[in-house]
């Protein structure tokens, strides 16, 4: 019989949680609610005695000082009551571990099919409430009927004895698994199979899958294996396989580029080969340092003699775009799986988040289907409680408002791990797998959770596309795993390691054999979650918090001995061959035999056609505008827009503590409410090496030329490090593209040949930048399709296609972390400096947004001018001659100025007659132009002839000076006064846009 | 020749403190054992070997049942006796954020009257809301018997927890104070009390209090991470100093350990 524990604080404590939402539901819809108090519901499905039921009551789900309980309905008064549930099957992280401790402090062991669910009840209490309010509270504050299900309930309607009732979420299929062969007797059968079964199998594909299968040889082989047709669990492997999200199909494509204005054409054979492999090769050729790149799940650099650090990015779109904090957990704790399946394994470091969104405002016609601020909302959780509950500090991040980003949102995360240069005597970075290894699944077990995840992200999104591909991570099992995996890595029982996440076992089994040449999976000993899931499904399932390990044979009572200590479930799911067959069977009978090789021959290259138009061909222009005559409310109303306002209250949820090396936060500043040009930590605590670590993400660029877009990225996240004192010598770059869909399509996409040139202008950009300030790729990963079909008015539906967007990630070592630098001004009497050369670049600027405007000339990197500054900076750094320096970066010299004032809470008098610039520029382009390759830096007085010294032949001159008058003080090129304005308005102005939020 | 002082560090199960809570542990001259909680559990290990235990930060069981519960009802069911022997042999224990969440768990803390098992305080959800990350200011009780703060007045430490409201009965905290328990309280700059201001008091704790100990004060909690403060470049205000100090012609960091790594060098200074 079923139990039910409703838990609920005593009521003389505040109620956070109901508070929270009370504030919500008057700030996001005007809903005046005069009380919420929140109940946690425990549903109890097994057999327990009423003493047991007493025990656990008292000893577990209650604590004595500040709650209260019962078994039966608290009768906590309500006018309208929420009730809130997961759907069956959705990750219960907290009721899983309910049973755990249940099972600990009764000596007992749950029965396979008894299980302890939790869910909650929302007391609301207002006089003005009514069913419409309630349910808006539920649908759209509390719950998202993707993955849950919710009640509605007024007082009048409530049975005190019964309350909610007995809703047991379990998951029933009543399902004898089932091997079904695909007919392949024509290519448009196939393809028809393959839309019913969403197999998202290429038609261009179709007709070589085809070929395989139909072959002779194959035939014969298959037939003495009980196999003929090809499985739904192969075609799945070869669908997983082949996907853009996997293969990169698109980066791999042979694109047809022309610009017809002057008559150039040309062909380019594969972006990935020609942009990244070629120029990163060339790099490592070059610096000792880069250790391991282009191959694994992440690339690796040398920290010190003994230490690897470990770097990859990857984003998390659609997941997030339609369950926000699923998707976003699930991201951050997925991208923690790729530096532990680096090498033999590393322990995380630490993570940085880039979030794309609509605006927080946003109340046009168009219906997304989360509200962008409550998508942030959900962002931001996911990926704290993702990153706080794995114990890994969260040291940067960024968050990109833009219109466009309504049809779909980006995640980016990205994550940083460190290795011991050797494991047991062998390399770290290096891996394989031989023949007898053994296969084994270690963390989570398997449901019915993201089937089909990888193939969705190649979709576009759509009101119908299916949403069984969104999940709740789980950052204590990986925690438990991530644990235990080190010290059998540091025991030397890992031969090979990689995550389970897109495509699951087929993806790290399937990528795994291609080492040792073969593999067979005996399918039916994968643990799951629930009975009756099908082969392909438990093959494919994306559940998560798993990783696929080689191990020896004579290792696995040790590792399995390592496993149980950690309370981690392991388990031996088949061995590794020679036998160049991907072999799986289920119970003895055959599900795949397929060639590996299969994927690397005879699959057709994808092919895009490319045609840029000039930013003038397209009638781009810039404006024909004045200079403003009151430019201290123009400077204020630039720090208030919402791409440069405060944003404090993010990155204090994240810890960027944790793990104790933390040197430079992501707030800084004398009231520590400025963000960093970078994070620094020091990852090993008895080293004073440091690494720093910042990305950039300058999308509106895109609107002019994804060239500059792309190389402005790249120069403003180089010189983030550099600000903080990283070394030029060693920088590791990581490009993440997100790019909207590029192939033309008369109807759906007309101008795909467009955004398909802006991709190839972007990859040159990437080359041609990071070989000149040579950074290496480390890692990077593209996710295609980043557009959106929305619902608007008059029932007319719009495709929304983001920005072409690249989030670059710079990491640095830092040879000294005494030597590190914050931006804020330090002491009155200071010099201020400023570094680089200002010219006319308002184009895509946020001036020119903040006025409505596009413009023109749009920023541009001199990479070969900006260097040797950047090196003279570096000396001046490593030789402690600055005080502050901080990067000049979206907004211009006036928003940057007034953020070093603001940090140091001291005054700053500048001159803008000293700004080294082109001529002719008007002073509103000299506050506000975005060039690249600028910094703004404050020397002592008594350092000015040494740092001087250092700059001469540079752009670097002297503006003006930091003053114990807290104003920001700015004479214009003629002398006159052109702002002064209060460092307290400022900051209150720059703090208000997002001032409410805790 | 000193004696050496031996510290279990515990982890698993979500803990997540425990490399830089050893490390500390070793910076202050202990000898530091990073120990999972299974190992005690299957008695691999004995606590009768160690004199300082940590209960170090972290999510143990995901936090999922109120913090810290589940590793209390863990360690009691398995390991409760070591543990009170381990407090009648007077070790030292000291709990930080979910450690310091453990020990009001298990009745570690307040300790009153010696019983070391009834739960009557508590840690619960941060008034604003929210987890949150940002250094503290705190006053230090000089007349407190806890052996961690000697000598010390005031120290900056790094929070970062969602549920770190410290929360009792009105009696509860007239009898901590009166036994001078309440080791720490959060303060402004210049020592004065926070008096519940946020963000001084970042949690909305009751009377300020971020760390109490037991009547002996060889039982230590606090919801501030000492550990966090191992090395000067820790503090938020360091590259300001780093640069005052440049100009009076003095090394950027001074030369004395941090406040952070006193409190555990005050633990294995205890025991020589």
């Amino acid at each position: 019989m079923p139990h039910r524990l409703e838990i609920t604080l005593k009521p003389e404590l505040i109620d956070a949680e109901g508070e929270a939402l009370k504030r919500k539901a008057m700030d996001y819809f005007g809903i005046a609610v005069e009380s919420v108090r929140t109940i946690a519901v425990l549903t109890i499905d097994a057999d327990l005695t009423a003493a047991q039921l007493k025990t656990i009551q008292d000893d577990i789900f209650t604590n004595p000082v500040t709650q209260v309980s019962s078994y039966t309905p608290l009768p906590l008064s309500f006018d309208w009551m929420i009730w809130i549930g997961y759907r069956p099957g959705v990750r219960d992280n907290a009721g899983s571990t309910a049973v755990e401790a249940i099972e600990d402090m009764l000596g007992i062991k749950l029965g396979a099919e008894e299980g302890i669910y939790t869910s909650k009840r929302f007391c609301l209490v207002g006089s003005g409430l009514d069913a419409a309010a309630a349910d808006k509270i539920a649908g759209e504050l509390l719950a998202n009927d993707i993955i849950q299900q919710w009640r509605v309930t007024s007082a009048a309607d409530w049975d005190p004895q019964t309350g909610i009732g007995m809703i047991i979420p379990k998951v029933r299929l009543d399902h004898a698994p089932t091997v079904t062969t695909i007919p392949i007797d024509s290519d448009a059968t196939l393809r028809e199979i393959s839309d019913q079964r969403s197999l998202a199998l290429n038609p261009n594909d179709i007709p070589t899958i085809r070929h395989y299968f139909l072959d002779a040889e194959v035939q014969r082989q298959r037939a003495a294996v009980d196999l003929s047709d090809p499985t739904d669990l192969e075609l799945e492997y070869i669908s997983q396989a082949r996907s853009d999200h996997c293969n990169h199909n698109t980066f791999q494509g042979l694109f047809r580029y022309s610009e017809p204005c002057r008559g150039h054409q040309e062909t380019i054979d594969n972006l990935f080969q020609t942009c990244i492999k070629e120029p990163t090769l060339k790099l490592q050729a070059q610096k000792d340092w880069v250790i391991s790149v282009l191959w694994d799940n992440a690339g690796v650099g040398r920290f010190d003699d003994d230490h690897y650090y470990v770097i990859t990015g990857e984003t998390h779109n659609s997941p997030s775009n339609m369950e926000a904090y699923g998707g976003a957990i699930t991201g951050i704790v997925g991208v923690y799986r790729d530096p532990m399946g680096t090498g033999r394994g590393a322990r995380l470091l630490m993570g940085g988040y880039g979030y794309c969104v609509g605006p927080r405002d946003y109340d046009g016609d168009l219906k997304p289907h989360l509200h962008p601020r409550r998508l942030l909302d959900g962002v931001i959780e996911g990926v704290r409680d993702g990153g706080n509950k794995s114990g890994i500090p969260t040291t940067f991040g960024q968050i990109v408002y833009n219109p466009k980003y309504l049809g779909k949102c980006l995640v980016f995360v990205t994550a940083v791990g460190l290795m011991p240069a050797k494991v047991n005597g062998d390399a770290a970075e290096n891996k394989t797998t031989s023949p007898d290894d053994l296969i084994i699944m270690c963390g989570g077990r398997v449901g019915k959770d993201g089937i089909h995840g990888v193939t969705a992200a190649s979709l576009i999104f759509s009101e119908n596309t299916p949403a069984g591909h969104v999940q709740i991570g789980d950052p204590y099992t990986q925690k438990k795993m991530h644990d235990f995996l080190l010290e059998a890595r540091d025991e030397g029982l890992v031969q090979f390691i990689t995550d389970n996440g897109g495509g699951g076992l087929s993806s790290s089994i399937g990528e795994s054999a291609l080492f040792s040449n073969g593999c067979e999976v005996a399918l039916e000993k994968v643990p799951l979650k629930y009975a009756g899931l099908d082969q392909w499904e438990i093959w494919i399932s994306e559940s998560q918090e798993r990783m696929t390990v080689a191990a020896r044979p004579e290792h696995l009572e040790r590792f399995m001995t390592l496993s149980r200590k950690h309370s981690v479930e392991s388990t031996v799911i088949g061995r590794y061959t020679d036998t160049g067959k991907l072999h799986v069977a289920y119970e003895g009978r055959n599900c795949a035999y397929v060639d590996l090789d299969l994927l690397k021959s005879g699959f057709p290259q994808w092919e895009f056609d490319a045609v840029w138009r000039s930013p003038e061909e397209r009638g781009l222009c810039e404006p024909a505008i004045g200079v403003p005559s009151d430019c201290g409310a123009l400077l204020l109303d630039m720090l208030a827009r919402p791409n440069l306002c405060s944003r404090e209250w993010v990155p204090r949820q994240y810890d960027h503590e944790v793990q104790g090396g933390s040197v430079i936060k992501p707030l800084v500043g004398v009231d520590r409410n400025i963000p960093s040009d970078a994070g620094v930590i020091r990852p090993v605590l008895t080293s004073t090496t440091g690494l720093a670590f910042a990305q950039s993400l300058l999308p509106t660029y895109s609107a002019i030329d994804a060239y500059h877009m792309t190389a402005c990225t790249i120069d403003e996240a180089l010189r983030r490090v550099i600000a903080v004192g990283g070394d030029l010598a060693h920088v590791g770059g990581v490009d993440n593209f997100c790019w909207p869909n590029i192939q033309y399509d008369a109807v759906r996409n007309p101008d795909g040949r467009f955004k398909a040139a802006q991709l190839v202008r972007s990859c040159r950009a990437l080359k041609d930048i990071c070989l000149a300030y040579e950074i290496p790729l480390l890692s990077g990963k593209d996710s295609m399709y980043v557009d959106g079909n929305l619902p608007g008015r008059y029932g007319i539906t719009h495709k929304v296609s983001a920005p072409e967007t690249m989030q670059f990630s710079a990491i640095s070592r830092v040879p000294d972390v005494s030597r590190c630098m914050t931006m804020e001004a330090k002491q009155a009497g200071d010099l201020v400096y400023l570094i680089g050369t200002t010219r006319n670049e308002l184009g895509g600027s946020e001036y020119y947004e903040h006025l409505g405007y596009t413009g023109l000339n749009v920023p541009q990197v001199h990479a070969q001018d900006f260097y040797p500054v950047y090196q003279a900076l570096q000396k001046a750094i490593g030789q402690s001659l600055t005080a502050s320096v901080r990067g000049i970066y979206r907004g211009g010299l006036g928003v940057h100025a007034a953020l070093v004032a603001m940090g140091g809470r001291l005054g700053l008098a500048l001159d803008l007659s000293n700004v080294p610039g082109e001529t002719d520029l008007n002073d509103s382009a000299l506050m506000f132009s975005e060039s690249a390759g600028r910094f703004l830096v404050t020397v002592d007085p008594a350092r000015r002839d040494s740092f001087e010294a250092l700059f001469e032949g540079l752009p670097c001159a002297c503006v003006g000076q930091v003053t114990s008058t807290p104003r920001l003080t700015v004479n214009a090129q003629d002398g006159a006064e052109l702002l002064d304005v209060e460092i307290d308005t400022l900051i209150a102005t720059w703090e208000k846009p997002h001032g409410e939020l805790i | 020749m000193t004696a050496t002082v031996r510290a279990l560090v515990l982890t698993g199960f979500g803990l997540n403190c425990d490399l830089e809570t050893a490390y500390a542990l070793e910076l202050a001259g202990a000898q530091a054992d990073r120990v999972h909680i299974n190992t005690l559990i299957a008695g691999e290990l004995r606590l009768d070997q160690y004199q300082i235990m940590a209960f170090g930060g972290g999510f143990s069981w995901g936090d999922d049942h109120g913090a810290g519960v589940l590793q209390a009802v863990r360690m009691r069911t398995n390991v409760g006796k070591q543990l009170l022997a381990f407090v009648e042999r007077k070790g030292l224990v000291i709990g930080i954020c979910n450690g310091f969440q453990t020990l009001v768990n298990l009745g570690l803390l307040p300790g009153f009257a010696a019983d070391y098992q009834t739960r009557s305080i508590a840690l619960t959800f941060n008034d604003c809301g929210n987890f949150r990350d940002d250094w503290v200011h705190l006053t230090i009780d000089p007349d407190s018997p806890c052996v961690f703060t000697r000598g010390m007045e005031t120290m900056d430490l790094p929070i970062r927890h969602g549920e770190g409201k410290f929360y009792a009965e009105t009696d509860v905290i007239d009898r901590l104070v009166q036994n001078r328990q309440v080791v720490l309280r959060y303060a402004d700059a210049q020592g004065n009390a926070a008096e519940g201001r946020f963000p001084l008091n970042p949690n909305g704790s009751l009377m300020d209090i971020a760390g109490v100990c037991d009547p002996t004060g060889r039982i230590f909690g606090l919801m501030p991470h000492p550990e966090a403060f191992n090395h000067w470049t820790n503090h938020p205000d360091w590259t300001r100093l780093a640069e005052n100090r440049r100009r009076q012609g003095v090394s950027p960091l001074p030369a004395e350990m941090t406040p952070g790594i006193r409190v555990f060098v005050n633990a294995v200074e205890h025991f020589r």
